[in-house]
């Protein structure tokens, strides 16, 4: 009985497809690109790591487990991954506390902090921890202290810096959405502030938390230039991959370390998409009925505005020393202020400038038309394949990028698709490294438009596309050209998978930046990174700017709520 | 409408930016030396060349090799410009290389200098030294190492800095020096090499990609000792007014000719031997000087403070053997260390 109304539904299907040509197409095409471009590279790093010379050959698999040098980054890997996460949280959740739940003054300032470390290059937090307490820092040399920063240490501090405001975006958004009423009731009945706060309050936020303890431990798995930088002896596994491949031309073990990478940033992603994330317990769309419990007490308000001050404070410091640093002759020797640095970032840098915008340019506008066309097709149309196509194109959350990254060099090194050393392969590394959150963000946008209007559209005899176009994309357009924002900010602070696929003809300024680091030319390294956070912030002013004058009273999306 | 014609335009400028850039005759080249110093030497050629316009990529030695050996199916570049030559030597082997021995520079290069067989030839020598922070020395109260055993001393552990051997044609030169000075000088690793290398691998405090940047480490203090070419440590240590004292192994120290080679398959080869021929004219050659380098024109002119054979105790190294088992030696190297 259920195969057969399961048959029906997918003739259905088919037939609905078959009917739209236009719809078939450009579901075909889809399908295609995310095949070519997502699961492919994937299959060549399992195919690499088991078959080599044309025989089946796992060699570095068993090699894997034998030899400590091979395990011993996976270890490391996992356990600055734990040590982030958790410190990572708990920074997070006291921002987010702060600024949620309680009034204290300046969160506008302390959201803007919260934030910094997203637009500007993940690994400027470990140069800044060099400048100020590296072996020669100033920090360490006003102090005296005998701190070593290369090594553990060093990658904690600045992977929880980094990647705070991810899991602070996510706490954000819980603890500002849990219903004030169920905590007034709990109130009303006799419980403490205190005792509300563990019964109540902290479990309805404990499936927001989960989320952000896993999506931090995955950025911190894969994050590949603070190790570079900072690392030390503690080897990590993104780094060793990275060697392997483009250090000793070893892709059996490139590919077999990638997929040691790849086992648990999939499951955990698994775990937290399928599991914690079904567990939300707070209302999404929902308003707040009544305006939120807000803590006035001065006992918790002033150790939470002092530990948010301090932690803000350090985090100003570390970007103004970079900023300072920039300005030097010879730092740590030589302070005296020179405009040097900056003269040599645009002289020798000053292709690599042109190039890494040229390509960011192009991938940007290009990764947001697909994304919001997937998402539209996996929110609004039916067809066969869309659970698969909505799988695919989210498993590069889950990948890290030195595996996308040797992905694609053992995927388009060769024909028959030949990219290497073109300007096409690094466009496309950020068009799908980017699509998991377009699409994601792209699916949220939709949700806010009453697919009844969309429905008037086809009823009046516009096929998928017209409608597509005439219809959804101008009703999305200032969400989605802010969203077109975020892409270009990745696109020019990425480095952990475009440092594979750049070439003679193509540099990137991330990578610019990070050959400046390894050469201890820290002054140098500094201007480059804030010529970077320049561009950065001058996109976001700019988008900011056009979508306020091109969508003027137009910015309240119309339709169900 | 209008909106769409601002669409329209819009794709328009995305499509002139790709398209952007159409310039004279294009040459791409590796080049090991640092990025700074490429600028001075590249743009001195387009100066005097200007209907060639050089691309240029910045790698170390080792890993222009392994770039080079990506790229066999479809090479990218045309002419690989200076690093240690023992990366030449194993791209020669690995059949990489195109032949070369029209230039005039052939006849004036001495035997030792040159491929037999024209796929690489000298451009500058070097030698390996160590660079100390005398900040540190002192307040460790330890002695700058005047011998390859000294770097062992436990004050200086995790204070050494020095490149990754696979990467970097100093550190791949350093391992060269340590293997024949250590234990018996035959080629490669006998158990007293292991032995060493096993415990100087514990004296880094860390491992980067690029040679020289040892020189400014050791000059900022980050770290203490480093080992370096001499003509870095001059360049990027001692002329720039950092803390530091250069000594060398009083057993002999390790050297390496810096090298040029034409890439087999490369896509300007016509362009490349242009460049090829320039680099070795006594002008070109003239510029090492504010680089220390020691060049091998006889014609070029010496730098004052630039290190000398007659200045040094040289190793016997048979730097063509170690070229022909770079693979084998960087294998041993990271069983023992560790490292890959």
């Amino acid at each position: 009985m259920k195969l057969d109304a399961y048959r029906r539904e997918l003739r259905g299907e088919v037939r609905r497809l078959v009917h739209d040509p236009v719809l078939l197409g450009i579901v075909g095409i889809v399908f295609l690109l995310l095949a070519v471009f997502i699961v492919f590279p994937l299959v060549k790093v399992i195919q690499h790591s088991i078959w080599h010379q044309g025989a089946f050959q796992p060699r570095y698999f068993v090699e894997f487990f034998q030899k400590t040098y091979y395990w011993r980054p996976l270890i490391n890997s996992l356990i600055v991954g734990g040590l982030v996460s958790l410190c990572g949280t708990i920074v997070a959740f006291i921002f987010a506390y702060g600024i949620a739940r309680t009034d204290i003054p300046g969160k506008g300032f302390f959201r803007l902090i919260a934030m910094m470390p997203i637009v500007s290059p993940p690994f400027l937090i470990a140069l800044a921890a060099i400048l100020l307490l590296g072996n020669h820092g100033v920090i360490t040399e006003a102090l005296k202290l005998k701190w070593d920063i290369y090594g553990l240490s060093g990658l904690v501090l600045t992977e929880t810096l980094a990647y705070f405001p991810i899991a602070f975006m996510i706490l954000e958004g819980v603890l500002s959405k849990i219903d004030p009423s169920i905590e007034e009731a709990a109130l009303d009945m006799g419980a403490s502030k205190l005792r509300t706060f563990f019964t109540v309050t902290l479990p309805l936020a404990v499936p927001g938390i989960a989320s952000a303890m896993l999506l931090v431990f995955i950025r911190s798995l894969e994050d590949f230039g603070n190790p570079v930088v900072i690392q030390g002896r503690f080897r990590v596994l993104t780094v060793a991959i990275y060697h392997a491949a483009v250090g000793r031309y070893n892709l059996p073990l490139g590919a077999t370390l990638a997929i040691f990478m790849l086992l648990p940033t999939l499951m955990i992603f698994v775990v937290q998409k399928y599991y914690v994330a079904r567990r939300s317990y707070v209302t999404v769309t929902g308003k707040p009925s009544g305006i939120g419990l807000k803590t006035i007490e001065k006992r918790i308000k002033i150790p939470i505005f002092i530990a948010m001050s301090l932690l803000a404070g350090g985090i100003l410091l570390m970007y103004g020393v970079v900023l300072f640093g920039s300005f030097t002759k010879l730092w740590g020797y030589d302070n005296s202020l020179t405009w040097a640095n900056y003269r040599y970032v645009f002289s020798v840098g000053g292709q690599y400038i042109w190039d890494t915008l040229k390509i960011a340019l192009i991938a940007t506008p290009v990764g947001g038309l697909l994304s919001i066309m997937i998402a539209y097709l996996v929110v609004r149309k039916r067809f066969i394949g869309r659970g698969a196509m909505e799988f695919t194109s989210m498993l590069n959350f889950a990948v890290p990028g030195v595996v996308v990254g040797i992905g694609y060099v053992l995927a388009f090194n060769t024909p028959p698709v030949q990219l290497t050393g073109t300007a096409l392969i690094i466009i496309l590394v950020f068009i799908f490294r980017r699509m998991p959150v377009g699409i994601r963000d792209g699916i949220a946008q939709l949700q806010q438009i009453d697919p009844a209007i969309e429905e008037a559209s086809s009823s009046l005899g516009a096929g998928f596309f017209r409608t597509f176009t005439r219809v959804t994309l101008p009703l999305v357009a200032p969400a989605f050209l802010s969203g077109l924002v975020y892409i270009f900010v990745r696109c020019m602070t990425a480095i952990s998978a475009v440092i594979f696929v750049v070439s003679a003809g193509w540099q990137l300024l991330t990578v610019a930046l990070l050959y400046e680091v390894d050469q201890a030319n820290l002054a140098a390294a500094a201007a480059y990174g804030y010529v970077i956070i320049g561009i950065v912030l001058s996109a976001i002013v700019l988008m900011r700017f056009v979508v306020s004058r091109l969508f003027r009273g137009r910015l309240a999306p119309l339709g169900g709520e | 409408m209008a909106k769409g014609k601002a669409l329209g335009l819009l794709m328009l400028l995305v499509a002139g930016l790709a398209l952007s850039g159409a310039a004279a005759e294009v040459l791409t080249i590796y080049t090991a030396y640092d990025a700074d110093q490429a600028q001075v030497y590249i743009e001195a050629f387009e100066a005097t060349h200007p209907d060639i316009d050089v691309e240029w990529v910045r790698l170390s030695s080792g890993e222009v090799y392994t770039r080079l050996l990506a790229e066999a199916a479809n090479p990218q570049a045309s002419l690989w410009f200076g690093g240690s030559n023992t990366s030449h030597i194993a791209a020669a082997k690995a059949g990489l290389l195109e032949p070369y021995k029209e230039s005039l520079a052939w006849q004036y290069i001495s035997p030792q200098f040159k491929d037999p067989d024209g796929l690489w030839i000298g451009l500058y020598v070097g030698y390996i030294g160590f660079v100390s922070n005398t900040e540190f020395l002192a307040e460790v109260g330890a002695e700058a190492p005047t011998s390859w055993q000294d770097l062992l001393k436990p004050e200086f552990k995790g204070e050494i800095t020095i490149a990754y051997a696979f990467a970097s044609g100093t550190a791949y030169t350093t391992l060269a020096g340590m293997l024949t000075a250590i234990g018996s000088s035959d080629p490669g690793f006998d158990e007293e090499d292991e032995a060493y290398v096993a415990a100087f691998n514990e004296q880094v405090g860390q491992y980067n990609s690029s040679g020289s940047a040892a020189a400014t480490m050791v000059g900022l203090g980050e770290f203490g000792v480093g080992c370096v070419f001499s003509h870095d440590i001059v360049k990027k240590a001692i002329a720039k007014g950092y803390p530091v004292v250069m000594t060398f192994p009083a057993e002999g120290t390790s050297y390496e000719i810096g090298g040029m080679a034409l890439i087999k398959g490369g896509p300007q080869l016509e362009l490349a031997k242009v460049f090829y021929d320039w680099a070795m004219t006594k002008e070109a050659q003239d510029l090492y000087e504010q680089f220390f380098r020691l060049p091998l024109n006889p014609e070029a002119v010496l730098a004052e403070g630039s290190v000398k054979a007659t200045d040094v105790n040289v190793l016997p190294i048979d730097l063509v053997w170690y070229g022909d088992n770079k693979d084998a030696m960087l294998d041993e190297w990271s069983e023992i260390t560790g490292e890959y």
